[in-house]
Formats: structure tokens, C-alpha cells, sequence
């Protein structure tokens, strides 16, 4: 325990400014070797989309086990999250990225040459676990390198980084597939070109420093000076020891709470709504569309080689959703913005389920099909895609932040791997019409859950917040 | 001489504090608080010729509240008095979240001042 310090800690002295210099162009090396991390995140998770179709096939899949082998990545992936947190702080963020970049290539490489579905399964967990250490390590590492002043912008190119390794996967899934034709294994193909962006990201990590922040955290004040001093003026890097100081003491603190503090019941509460945002992005169905939207498109009317193709529009869309989201988060209220962004959402259901009930089987249907899910995804990612996490990041007090997120982010995962593992059975019991009329019923009952629960956290200070938790849950 | 008493989020936990208060005044000894909240503790209203210090949690160190208190009272050798605060638990509540003050009871080496709020 700690003496309480009574002098407020906003009083820190200014630091010079981040002027350009040879240290700025080594930042920008090491923000696009770490992003690779989020690139192969996207890439890894998106393959799937556009190599199921020949897969199913080559392999034999049932709806149950096709669900099942997409999925089981994401199961992965939420273990992953949670060792790779663990271990990021055991033994660096470095150390950890460059052991997530071989655990990448060993998961590639098995699915690639797997002769049957349960070796694929195995190794598409693998996969996942790569998956969850970066998504648990990367966005952490750029934080910890970037100056105070670029740290947002940096953390958010690894959610574009992520998306664009979607699009990515997509287009060259779609190219692979009309070039080459529809030869059953050429799904190997697809996915393994996930292997380059493992090596890059390898080979570029294996000279990108450790984190200062994580050093000054083991007691390497030296160490963590002279990486500063790589990605920093002399003067700024020496000057900015107090800030990563003050930095690691506010991450230390925010390991504080545990288990025990769930019996504070608005505490409680709060991880509760932590939970239910993470849960409710995911009910949504992006990754459905993720995963599965080149099927979807061939059930509504394309054929496979148009399916493969139409479906890299999601992928577009979805890069433009982020970046037209990314500039809006910050001028619209949390609450407004999350509410709006699940209205719409919902509306695009409706249409989606309407047109695949209503209008007879063509071209047309299948055009609309396809300009309404576009349309879905282009506002979900425009809206509740990042503002979950950033309200995440906001909501919880420092002491028990830690946890919170942990606790929040792991049910997310779950979310998302359940809406996989669900999809593909749920579509061949009962159509798609009928399964986007339960993302509705989903969607609207997430408009209760914000409507009634969620905090409005911008411009908020934590303790203002945690005055209204305590008077309204206490 | 000094009385510790344990701070929790909770309606015990101000109760603790008021009843510390008495106990330090009583004994004309200083006030040491163990802050087990989450947040920052208003002691403004204490009374202001009482010395009154405040320990916070800190740290993944201090994450199970009956280590951060024991470990509180050992460094602090003039503490020789601790105050807590206790109310009735459910066998089933006990098993799930533990009882941090049963386990104080138990494993505090100085002598243990338990209120109960008053029904």
C-alpha cells in the first residue's frame, strides 16, 4: 500500500515539443512493423471469407463443422487475449510480438498442408491465439512507444491496420479465385499468403526496441532512456522519463482490484455493462458478415465468382466505415453516437431480412442483398465498432481497470466466437431472412441495454463518473 | 500507538471509520485508514485535531484487500489496535467472494475491534 499523496497529479510540467528529426522516421518504422501484428489480425480472421466455399468442398464440411472451424479460431483468440496480456507483462511487449509472429507462421502452416477438418480446427486455434496476443499486445506497444501527442493516432492505425487486413484477405481471396479458377484446394493458396506478413513481421521486429514503459516497469531506467532516445529528441527523450514514470505507476495501479471488489455491487454493476457493450457489438453480426458474407451473397443470388467479388465491398466498406467513425468519435456524444449507430444497424437487418423474404430470387434481390449489408457494415464500423472500445477505456476506475477490460473483453471474444460457431447451422435451419430477423431482435433489445444503462463517459472526468455509479447502482 | 482501521466500499466501511475515529480519540492515539475502496476517501469531515493518515491499495501487490491490510500492519509496528466494520454473510456469498473480515479476525496479530452497524 501506498501513503496517500495529497498534491493533484495534474500539475506535470510541459515537455518540449516532438520536433521532426532521424528519430521521427525510426517511429515510423516501428508504427508499421507493430501494425503488421494488427494487419495479420485482419488478414487471419478475414481468409476465411472466400476460402470456405472451395473448403467446404476439399474438406467435406457440414454447416456444423464449418462453424466449427471458423469459430474455434476465435475461441483461440480469447485465450489468447488473456495469456498474451499475462505474458506481454511478463516478458515485454517485444519478446511477445516476436513470439506471436511464429506462433503465426506455425498456424498458417498447418492449416495450409491440413489433410482434414479436425488438423485444420487445431490449427486455425493456434491461428487464434495469435490472433488474441496481438489484439492484447500490439495496440499496447504503439501506446507505450508514441509520443503523448500521436498516441491516439497511432493505437487507431492498428484498428484501420486490422480492417484493411480484411479487405486485403478478401480482394486477393477474390483475385486467387477468379484467376485460378475453382479448383478445390485453392484455398491453401489463400491462406497462405498470410505467411508473408508473418515473416515481415518477424524479421521487422527483430530490430524494433522494447517498450520503454515496460522497461521503466522492470526497473531498466537505462535501457528504456536509450530507446527513447531512438524515438525521441535527445532533450525530449530525457525530459520524458518522469512522464513514463508517472505512466507505469498508473498501469501498476490499474492491476490493483480483484475478484474481491465484485462484491461492491456498482462495481459489479459496471463490469456488468462492460460485458453487455462487448456482447452486443458482436450480436450485431459483423463478424457473420466477416466470415461468412461471400456465402451469404451466394445464398442471396450471385454466383460463387461474383459472391468472392461483391464480397470485397464489405471489406472497402468497412475500412471507410472505421475511418469515417474514427473522425466523428470525438465530436458526437458516446451515448447518441452508440444509440444512432444501433438504429441503423438494426434498420439494415430489417431490409436485409425484408429483401431476402419479399422480393422473388434474381439479380435484383441479390443486388439489394447486397447494398443493404454493405450499408450495415459500413455504419457499424462507422459507430459501435470503435466506441465500444473507447468507452471501455473510459468507463472503469483506475484501480479496477485492469480486470474490468480483461473481464469485458474476454466476453466479447466469447460473443463473437458464438455468432460464428452459430451462423452457418442457424442460416441452413432457417434461412436468411429469419436469421437477420434475430440480429433485429438483438438489436433492438441493445437499444434498451445503452438506452437504460450505458454511461455518457465523454468529457467526463473518472471521478465524476464514479459519483453518479456509486448514487445510481449503490 | 496507533489505531489501523479497514475502509470498504460499503456502509461497514464508513461505519468502520466512525467507529476508528472514536477509538483513536478515545485512546488519544493517531489514525491510520486503510483505504480498500476503489476511490478516493473524503475525510474532511473528521475531526480536525486527530492525526489522520491515509494507505491506499496499490498494485497487482495489493490486490487481495486482507494481504494489503496485514501487510500494512506489519509495517507499521505502532499499530496496535485494528477496527473493522462486520456484517452477516451468506454461506454461499462466503464461498464465492470469501469474507476479508473473518479472515482479519483470524489472522490479524494485533487485537481486532469488530462493530457491528446498529440495527
Amino acid at each position: 500500500m501506498t501513503t496517500h499523496d495529497t498534491t493533484p497529479s495534474s500539475e506535470r510540467p510541459a515537455l518540449p515539443p516532438d520536433t521532426r528529426g532521424p528519430h521521427s522516421q525510426r517511429l515510423g518504422l516501428i508504427v508499421v512493423v507493430a501494425t503488421f501484428g494488427g494487419l495479420l489480425f485482419g488478414y487471419d480472421t478475414g481468409v476465411i471469407n472466400g476460402a470456405l466455399e472451395p473448403l467446404k468442398r476439399d474438406l467435406g464440411l457440414t454447416a456444423f463443422t464449418e462453424g466449427f472451424v471458423v469459430s474455434i479460431l476465435i475461441f483461440g483468440a480469447a485465450a489468447g487475449a488473456i495469456v498474451g496480456g499475462y505474458l506481454s507483462d511478463r516478458r515485454g511487449r517485444r519478446h511477445n510480438i516476436l513470439m506471436l509472429a511464429v506462433i503465426f507462421m506455425i498456424g498458417t502452416i498447418g492449416c495450409v498442408l491440413a489433410p482434414s477438418w479436425p488438423v485444420l480446427a487445431l490449427f486455425r486455434f493456434i491461428l487464434g491465439l495469435a490472433v488474441g496476443g496481438a489484439s492484447a499486445t500490439v495496440p499496447v506497444y504503439l501506446a507505450e512507444v508514441a509520443p503523448v501527442e500521436r498516441r491516439g493516432g497511432l493505437v487507431t492505425r492498428n484498428e484501420v491496420m486490422i480492417v484493411s487486413g480484411q479487405f486485403a484477405a478478401f480482394v486477393i481471396n477474390a483475385v486467387i479465385f477468379n484467376v485460378w479458377g475453382e479448383v478445390d484446394w485453392i484455398w491453401r493458396v489463400m491462406l497462405i499468403v498470410a505467411l508473408l506478413p508473418a515473416v515481415a513481421l518477424f524479421v521487422g521486429m527483430l530490430r524494433m526496441p522494447e517498450s520503454p514503459r515496460w522497461l521503466v516497469a522492470q526497473g531498466r531506467d537505462d535501457e528504456a532512456l536509450a530507446v527513447l532516445k531512438q524515438v525521441r529528441t535527445d532533450e525530449r527523450a530525457e525530459a520524458e522519463m518522469d512522464e513514463v514514470h508517472r505512466l507505469a505507476d498508473e498501469e501498476a495501479a490499474s492491476k490493483t482490484a480483484g475478484t474481491t471488489d465484485l462484491s461492491v455491487r456498482w462495481i459489479r454493476r459496471l463490469i456488468l455493462i462492460g460485458a453487455g457493450l462487448g456482447i452486443f457489438q458482436q450480436f450485431t453480426g459483423i463478424n457473420s458478415i466477416m466470415y461468412y458474407g461471400t456465402q451469404l451473397l451466394g445464398d442471396a443470388g450471385f454466383s460463387d465468382s461474383a459472391a468472392i467479388i461483391a464480397n470485397t465491398l464489405n471489406g472497402l466498406f468497412s475500412v471507410l466505415g472505421i475511418l469515417v467513425g474514427l473522425a466523428l468519435i470525438n465530436r458526437i456524444d458516446r451515448r447518441r453516437m452508440l444509440i444512432g449507430g444501433f438504429a441503423l444497424t438494426t434498420t439494415f437487418h430489417l431490409l436485409v431480412g425484408l429483401s431476402a423474404l419479399l422480393l422473388p430470387d434474381g439479380t435484383a434481390k441479390a443486388y439489394f442483398i447486397l447494398v443493404f449489408v454493405v450499408a450495415f457494415v459500413f455504419c457499424m464500423q462507422g459507430t459501435i465498432g470503435p466506441l465500444v472500445w473507447l468507452i471501455l477505456s473510459e468507463m472503469f476506475p483506475l484501480k479496477i481497470r485492469s480486470l474490468a477490460i480483461g473481464i469485458s473483453v474476454l466476453v466479447l471474444w466469447l460473443a463473437n466466437a458464438l455468432v460464428a460457431l452459430a451462423f452457418p447451422p442457424v442460416v441452413e435451419a432457417i434461412g436468411i431472412s429469419s436469421t437477420f430477423f434475430i440480429f433485429v431482435a438483438l438489436g433492438l433489445a441493445a437499444l434498451v441495454f445503452v438506452h437504460r444503462t450505458v454511461p455518457e463517459t465523454r468529457g467526463r472526468s473518472l471521478e465524476e463518473l464514479e459519483a453518479q455509479f456509486r448514487r445510481d447502482y449503490a | 500507538m496507533t489505531v489501523l482501521t479497514v475502509v470498504t466500499d460499503s456502509p461497514e466501511g464508513r461505519h468502520a471509520l466512525a467507529a476508528g475515529v472514536q477509538e483513536a480519540t478515545l485512546l488519544g492515539v493517531d489514525l491510520l485508514v486503510a483505504n480498500l475502496t476503489l476511490g478516493a476517501l473524503d475525510v474532511s469531515a473528521l475531526p480536525p485535531d486527530l492525526r489522520v493518515t491515509i494507505v491506499e491499495r496499490h498494485g497487482g501487490g495489493d490486490r487481495d484487500p486482507v494481504r494489503a491490510v496485514l501487510d500494512e500492519v506489519a509495517d507499521h509496528p505502532d499499530v496496535d489496535r485494528l477496527v473493522i466494520c462486520v456484517r452477516r454473510r451468506s454461506p454461499v456469498g462466503k464461498v464465492l467472494l470469501g469474507s476479508v473480515s473473518q479472515q482479519l479476525l483470524l489472522d490479524s496479530p494485533v487485537p481486532v475491534l469488530a462493530v457491528k452497524i446498529p440495527s
